[in-house]
């Protein structure tokens, strides 16, 4: 359950219309940039779609539970008669939302602990690497069901925050920033060593530029391949999670919808109502591999030595 | 070390492990034993521990009934029953006796106590051959009364001043408090004296060092028709006819009890023949039980009852919105429980008006019912001052929203389903509920019992018929940190009157009289509404068509309790 | 190589008394304790009783004071008894820990079984579509949730076809190895699918870097069968890192099979220490997690030692990462 496997092996930016081309070449990298813009495209509009077909997601009917698709409902309905569509739409909002906010939250991290760790070394690099080895090393999923069990009232959060609907969402984006960072941590302090050494950088130190600025303007601009291909990995490894978070009862809460909750709530009446598992399953599988099959095109493109591992 | 692994030994593993998954498929032992000597069950939950009187939980009572037998419980028809005495002890049989209680000095304490006179069956015998006596009787409540034991229930064992043993057979409790349950001693378990007086050495150690943990096989244990001969945590129980047992022979030579968490693989376990039955008491939920009778209701027989388990939406009445009668009036009525129950659960799970059980003899119909009318929902809501319809909510001339929450167990899916239902119901008249839910733990262990959530908490009390709702109406039960959080008033309901029938009732013992006390009390708990009642929720069993003779009680008393008139047809 | 390995040692000693503290300082923020549970279970508990029951359980002494003692006693031998289980807490670990050993062994044997044949296939023809059909088959098999892939399982091979069991480790009142082998059978493809796709990746890399290598042309110049270069030469060097990767995982495998173990009724680590911490079972909790971590810890080492092992160009006097 590792949550980003990028490798290690950042080069200096290579001209962004080679990189293009060699994007191109890797076909199914290319096919998944289109599925996930019209998936994004799709769920963005959600609101929209709502109004145009008069439905409203969260309107609760009784009389009409799991009915199956039609010109009302394209999809059908779920087990509280609510339109199907329009919930998978809402939940792809949340489940890429959370994607995409703890997957940047962790990048942030692991670039700003990377970048002070490569650039000062010595007993900094020694403490910040130590530290990053031993988050890898920890027995993820354990350790995060402690983590999302904890009450967060005894942690002196105020009240608007625990209290809120979206809690369990902060809550899932904060615990996969306080454990991903390190593989992001790792790759920035790796360019950073060569990027030291570089003339560039030496000349900004000679003209008496303090180490934030060279660190955060001249540095972190040529680190920014290995940090992209690792967060794109990385988004598709969360929405994976947060299913088995959900799966456990402690991913996003209803009625807030997810992928993860709708999978996992309907795999109690799966044999019922197959359509409700298999949408929620498909799409889940359909954006995770999407993502992973980019991260892949984009470190051939980016990184063309590297070696290719995912 | 990487030299090993060459292409010749690669080849050679791997026909290997294809002949090993060729000759498992090869070989299915799932098919339904053809001689149905033995039923396997499957439940959801596995016993924290197997013994009786530490820590209660459904599960282990499911399983205990089938290897031990009480002093008395409650029967298919709701009334006490004996199962290890003879008789109960009435005043008319001339078993019980009241007396004048007395203080420590001496001195009346103006209190009636009572003495009750048993008698157990000769027949009764543990399954190491040696008869349940007034010496287990004894010892058990010493072992309960005592503080260190880490029993959690002990009040009751404090309650007994005093047992005077007769002889081998026959003892009279005397008890402080002269109650109307006081010609039955429910909840009443033996233990084994001959066994578990070592245990006991060391109270303190007791929870730890009694044989039901240690020794869980020792047929000693055990004095019912079957005794525990297997027990691996977390997966499964076996039992096995006890040849001490002199009562109707069981049809069984085996029981099975597997644990399987998910339903989804507790369904799957029951369709490829693994197991036999679904106990209703630890089973699927309704709704999946209503699937899959649609399903497979050719091949199985669905048996659907209704018990005492009161689901329910506590209000936080200090939250002085809520504190308001006609909120609390809006609340119920804008909600159509008929259509939840009809829709959702197939109109198996009867809408509750109150607490009390329709199959409880003490249950009323002339108390004031609610009926789904969002109309007068919205009457009553203008009325109280929330009258300022802004965005689809209402606010009052403060400019204060009527909002509430919701909290309910996180995970439980019928539950959150429900839940759901409720909101989009009180969205239509102006009220806006948010949900917030918690884990079980966190929700029973800290919010509700600490009397944290501000709004509607939906959970469920289970109980035993005729039980008095002391702890949960009586003012004196409002959890605070005086009291340590004692009480399940979560509420904080404050009656007088109903404090004073819960008096009453517990101590008038004309059943008549109490009759009209308990219609009293379920006619204010539905005028005043500390709680919205939504519905008491059915379990649903699924049986083979085979196996016959499982008679659903609706009760906390189980199935299992019969469980030697089960038999194959 | 002794030094480092005492070095190490000691390090991961240490952690996990890092980690002790750690996990039961968190354990303390997770809302209520046992006794305020059963307060909401059971309607006749009096204040009198939870206050007898904490001072019971030392649940009345601060957090600190807890550790302290656990601390003590653990050092001597004692950690405790299990409230879930009501029995020694490695008593209830033990036959875990092997369950969840034997579920990782065989996992990751198959799927290193199946992961570096193909890898190897895929290295050897880049580009083709065999290696295009692995890729993708790889990354599917990395997207798919776990539960999903259980329950489909289930599904097809205990429910349709009924050849397997649905769930469980063995039949009751059969335990033959025969029989323990059939109810491993789901767990195990469940568990390594994952592992299957991430060990063909690594080995196909790794592979492609080696057979680039001067050696490998060297011995293909000398007229080397294909294969022999392959299987021979080529394999052995690629298999390092894959080989560390396959240590490395296994401790996060160790905890981390919890939705494979809770789909099949699979009585290993994973599912322990879930139940331990959402029972509130502290101990449990506790001495699992540190087990857990310890497991990864030493599988981490032995990944070191591995690779100085295995390829003496690396001096592991500075260390990994560094």
């Amino acid at each position: 359950m590792s949550l980003s496997t990028a490798q290690p092996g950042a080069n200096p930016r290579s001209g962004g219309s080679t990189a293009w081309r060699r994007f191109r070449r890797h076909r199914l990298a290319v096919v998944s940039l289109w599925v996930l813009a019209l998936l994004f495209a799709v769920v963005v509009s959600a609101p929209a779609l709502e109004v145009m077909l008069g439905l409203d997601a969260d309107a609760v009917n009784l009389f009409a539970r799991m009915a199956p698709p039609g010109a009302a409902h394209w999809l059908g309905t779920d087990e509280l008669g609510r339109d199907l569509l329009l919930r998978l739409l809402h939940g792809g909002r949340v489940s890429l939302l959370v994607g995409f906010t703890a997957a940047v939250a962790a990048a942030v991290i692991g670039a700003t602990l990377g970048l002070i760790s490569g650039y000062f070394g010595g007993r900094v690099d020694a403490i910040v690497m130590r530290f990053a080895d031993g988050v890898i090393s920890l027995p993820l999923l354990p350790l995060l069901i402690v983590l999302a069990a904890i009450d967060p009232g005894k942690l002196g959060l105020p009240e608007e925050i625990s209290g809120s609907q979206s809690f369990s969402l902060y809550r899932i984006v904060v615990i996969i920033a306080l454990v991903g960072w390190p593989t992001v941590a790792r790759l920035v302090r790796a360019a950073t060593l060569s990027l030291r050494q570089r003339e560039f950088v030496l000349v900004a130190l000679a003209q008496g530029f303090g180490p934030a600025r060279i660190m955060f303007r001249h540095i972190l601009p040529n680190t920014a391949s290995p940090i992209l291909v690792a967060t794109t990995l990385t988004v598709g490894n969360v929405i994976l999670f947060e299913s088995v978070l959900s799966f456990l009862g402690l991913g996003i809460q209803p009625p807030m919808p997810s992928w993860g909750n709708m999978l996992t709530g309907a795999q109690d009446l799966i044999s019922e109502a197959p359509a409700l598992a298999l949408w929620p399953g498909t799409l889940i599988f359909l954006t995770v591999i999407s993502f992973n099959l980019l991260g892949d095109g984009l470190q051939a493109a980016l990184d063309p030595r590297s070696r290719r591992v995912g | 070390m990487a030299a090993l692994v060459n292409a010749t030994v690669l080849s050679r593993w791997l026909i290997a492990l294809l002949m090993t998954i060729a000759a498992a498929l090869g070989t299915t032992s799932t098919a339904p034993a053809e001689t149905r000597d033995k039923l396997t069950i499957g439940i959801t939950q596995f016993p924290s521990t197997l013994n009786p009187i530490i820590d209660s939980m459904l599960v282990k009572s499911y399983i205990l009934a089938m290897a031990r037998r009480q002093i008395s419980i409650f029967g298919h028809d709701w009334e006490a029953m004996c199962q290890l005495c003879t008789e109960l002890a009435t005043f008319d049989n001339g078993r019980a006796e009241a007396f004048d209680g007395v203080d420590k000095a001496g001195k009346p304490t103006g209190e009636k106590g009572v003495r009750t006179r048993f008698t157990l069956r000769d027949d009764a015998f543990w399954g190491d051959g040696v008869p349940v006596t007034t010496r287990d009787i004894v010892f058990t409540w010493k072992v309960g009364k005592h503080p260190e034991t880490g029993v959690a229930d002990y009040r009751s064992f404090q309650d007994i001043l005093d047992i005077e043993v007769h002889d081998e057979k026959s003892f009279t409790v005397v008890n402080r408090k002269l109650d109307y349950r006081y010609y039955a001693m429910s909840g009443f378990q033996p233990l084994p004296a001959h066994l578990e007086g070592k245990a006991f050495a060391v109270p303190k150690d007791y929870r730890n060092r009694t044989l039901y943990e240690t020794d869980p096989t020792n047929p000693g244990l055990y004095n019912g028709p079957y005794r525990i001969t297997e027990v691996v945590p977390g997966s499964h129980i076996v039992l096995s006819r006890n040849e001490q047992w002199r009562g109707a022979a069981p049809t069984f030579n085996e029981i099975r009890v597997r644990t399987i968490e998910k339903t989804a693989a507790l369904e799957a376990n029951l369709l490829s023949g693994a197991i036999d039955y679904i106990a209703g008491e630890a089973g699927l939920s309704l709704d999946q039980a209503l699937a899959f009778e649609k399903r497979h209701g050719d091949d199985y027989d669905v048996v659907y009852k209704p018990g005492l388990i009161y689901e329910h939406l506590d209000l936080m009445l200090d939250n002085p919105v809520l504190a308001d009668l006609r909120v609390r009036r809006a609340l119920i009525q804008a909600i159509d429980r008929q259509a939840i129950s009809d829709q959702l659960f197939a109109g198996k799970q009867p809408v509750a008006h109150s607490g009390v059980h329709p199959l409880d003899w003490t249950h009323s119909e002339e108390i004031r019912k609610y009926d789904y009318a969002p109309d007068k929902a919205r009457a009553l809501l203008d009325d109280a001052g929330w009258s300022d319809i802004r965005n689809g909510v209402r606010h009052n001339v403060a400019g204060e929203k009527l909002a509430f929450e919701i909290m309910t167990t996180a995970g439980n899916r019928v539950r959150e389903l429900v839940e759901q239902v409720l909101q989009d119901y009180w969205k239509a008249v102006g009220i806006e509920v948010r949900i917030r839910n918690q884990p079980a733990r966190v929700l029973f262990g800290e919010t509700i019992s600490k009397r944290k959530f501000s709004g509607l908490a939906m959970f469920a009390w289970l109980s035993a018929p005729e039980s008095l709702p002391r702890t949960t109406l009586h003012s004196d039960f409002i959890p605070s940190p005086a009291n340590s959080w004692a009480g399940q008033n979560y509420t904080g309901f404050n009656d007088p009157e109903m404090d004073r029938l819960i008096d009453a009732i517990e101590i008038e013992l004309d059943r008549d009289k109490r009759g009209g006390l308990w219609k009293r009390v379920q006619q204010i708990y539905a005028d005043r509404l500390p709680a919205i009642p939504l519905y008491f929720r059915a379990d649903g069993f699924i049986l083979p068509k085979w196996l016959k003779g499982i008679r659903p009680t609706g009760h906390m008393y189980t199935t299992t309790n019969w469980v030697e008139e089960w038999r194959v047809e | 190589m002794i030094g480092f390995i005492l070095t190490r040692a000691a390090q991961s000693a240490f952690v996990l008394l890092v980690m002790s503290f750690i996990i039961y300082v968190l354990l303390g923020l997770m809302p209520g304790d046992p006794i305020d549970l059963m307060i909401g279970a059971d309607p006749n508990v009096t204040a009198a009783d939870i206050a007898r029951l904490k001072a019971l359980q030392g649940l009345d002494q601060p957090l600190l004071d807890r550790y302290g003692a656990w601390l003590a006693n653990a050092l001597e031998g004692d950690f405790g008894y299990s409230r879930l289980f009501s029995k020694p807490v490695l008593e209830v670990l033990r036959p875990r820990l092997l369950n969840s050993l034997i579920l990782m062994a065989v996992s990751l044997a198959l799927a290193l079984m199946v992961a570096i044949p193909a890898g190897i296939h895929a290295a050897r023809r880049p580009g083709s579509w065999t290696d295009q059909a692995i890729n993708l088959l790889c990354f599917a098999g990395v997207s798919v949730p776990p539960f999903w892939l259980a329950l489909l399982l289930i599904l097809l091979f205990a429910v349709s076809l009924g050849a397997l069991p649905a769930s469980g480790m063995q039949t009751i009142g059969d335990g033959g190895l025969l029989d323990r082998i059939r109810y491993m059978i789901l767990p195990i493809l469940t568990l390594s699918a994952a592992g299957i796709a991430g060990y063909t990746r690594h080995t196909r890399a790794a592979m492609i870097e080696v057979l680039r290598e001067d050696y490998i042309r060297t011995a293909r110049a000398k007229g080397l069968a294909e294969r022999r270069v392959v299987w021979r030469h080529a394999l052995r060097n690629a298999l390092l890192p894959v080989v560390t990767i396959a240590a490395l995982d296994f401790g996060s495998l160790f905890s981390g099979a919890l939705i494979t173990e809770t789909m099949f009724s699979w009585l290993g680590m994973g599912k322990t220490i879930y139940d331990a911490v959402m029972g509130n079972d502290y101990n449990l909790a506790l001495v699992g997690l540190l087990l857990a971590t310890g497991v990864t810890l030493i599988a981490n080492i032995l990944a070191d030692i591995a690779y100085a092992w295995l390829d003496p160009r690396i001096s592991y006097r500075v260390e990994r990462g560094s």
